[in-house]
């Protein structure tokens, strides 16, 4: 981003060159074992867990019959949580609801901090910090465990004979009973990568042209989708868990 | 692309490479904005997220205020239900004993007629066998009776001749005549 703004930056004052195309900014790299990791993601990644963590411990002692504020707004959403898991999955819901929770919570807190939270005032010595989910290997990862989890959960429940689904409800649908195992996760990870990563570039380059009031509409409208992409991917999630627990026909 | 980025590299500021520090640029790092879309965000949402959570919460005192109140119910009935089973029960053992008493008193009467009557059948029984002996000795009274007196006829016939009578008849004319001379 700060490439970007630089560079049109450049441009503007001193209006030297055309520019035809636009390159995203760097990443903030570490060395971990043998792996190049990207810092700035692990570092909004801590920070997103520890607003998660830290808020609902707070909020969950001394639990009362009659809750207070802050109970009262975990138990609405714990609530929340449960009646998607039940909707996509139906009886044996009980053992997803963390998972479906921790998705649904971890995309929404990290799409809404990218957002809302004043990142750029810190500077890193390159790259920049912004939502966790605007980099692929995040929502990769997300896609995958999901990708994981409905394999665990249709195993699981049905052995070997999970395997029959390829051949429902024909043989010849086979290819593409296959090809879904691949589709879905690929889906899952661009459909919020993409949204979050161009509602940022949306807001930097309205930023960087007519800084004060333009970008707001586009904030909110950045809000209320990263929000919608969260439920989403939870709810995609519970319903691929819940499709293949699903009964003998 | 990547000549054009270097290009720019070298031409445009690049600003406190390689370090951390704090961005000072206000138009960059767009506080404004984002106080802005922050306390529009809050005022509105504030409103709709406390009514939620209002409504959950006195949905959830109703549903305590509404099964205390069973409780409470239920409590009462099953009291009322107890001093029921303590009434019915005193009366039934009330009952219990008034019975046995009862049959007792039965059986003593029952007993009391039975020697009544017992004993008037004895009477009876006793005053029968005596009419009977009276009966038969008045019988064999009569029977000897008769066959003293057939007795007496025979020997009467027997003994009566022409004599005796032309006898008794003399006898009694001389008895009238010294009558009739002693009156005179």
């Amino acid at each position: 981003m700060n490439v970007l703004s630089c560079s049109i930056n450049t441009l503007i004052k001193e209006g030297l060159y055309e520019i035809s195309g636009v390159e995203v900014g760097q990443h903030f790299y570490w060395q971990i074992g043998g792996f190049q990791v990207h810092a700035q993601v692990l570092i909004t990644s801590w920070v997103v867990i520890a607003i998660l963590l830290g808020s609902a411990v707070l909020a969950i002692r001394n639990p009362q019959t009659i809750p207070t504020d802050g109970q009262n707004f975990f138990e609405f959403v714990l609530e929340f949580i449960r009646d998607v898991s039940k909707t996509q999955i139906g009886e044996e819901y009980g053992p997803w609801v963390p998972f479906i929770g921790t998705l649904f919570l971890f995309i929404f807190v990290s799409n809404w901090s990218g957002a809302l939270l004043p990142w750029k005032i810190i500077q890193l010595p390159q790259g920049e910090l912004a939502a966790p989910t605007n980099d692929i290997n995040t929502t990769v990862a997300l896609a995958l465990l999901t990708s994981a989890a409905y394999f665990y959960a249709g195993l699981s429940k049905k052995g070997l004979g999970y395997f029959s689904k390829y051949i429902q409800p024909t043989p010849i649908l086979l290819p593409i009973n296959i090809l879904e195992d691949f589709t879905k996760p690929l889906s899952l990870s661009f459909r919020l990568f993409g949204n979050i990563l161009a509602d940022e570039l949306v807001v930097v380059v309205l930023v960087s042209l007519v800084p004060l009031v333009v970008p707001i509409p586009v904030m909110f409208l950045g809000l209320f989708t990263s929000g919608i992409q969260a439920l989403i991917f939870a709810t995609l999630a519970a319903a691929y868990i819940g499709e293949s627990m699903e009964g003998h026909h | 692309m990547k000549n054009l980025t270097d290009s720019f590299v070298y031409l445009g500021h690049w600003p406190s490479a390689g370090s951390f520090g704090f961005n000072t640029d206000i138009l960059a790092t767009n506080p404004i904005n984002l106080s802005v879309v922050f306390g529009v965000l809050v005022f509105f949402g504030k409103g709709v997220l406390n009514d939620l959570l209002d409504n959950r919460k006195q949905r959830i005192l109703n549903t305590i205020r509404n099964s205390e109140e069973l409780r409470e119910g239920a409590i009462q009935q099953l009291e009322n239900a107890r001093a029921r089973l303590r009434k019915v029960e005193t009366e039934a053992d009330k009952f219990r004993v008034n019975g046995y008493s009862e049959i007792e008193r039965e059986q003593l009467n029952l007993i009391n007629s039975t020697y009544k009557t017992l004993k008037q059948l004895e009477n009876y029984k006793n005053e029968t066998i005596l009419f009977e002996q009276q009966r038969t000795i008045n019988q064999v009274r009569e029977r000897v009776f008769q066959q003293a007196l057939q007795g007496a006829i025979g020997t009467l016939n027997s003994c009566l001749s022409n004599e005796l009578h032309l006898r008794t008849i003399n006898e009694n004319i001389g008895m009238f005549g010294t009558m009739k001379e002693i009156t005179d």
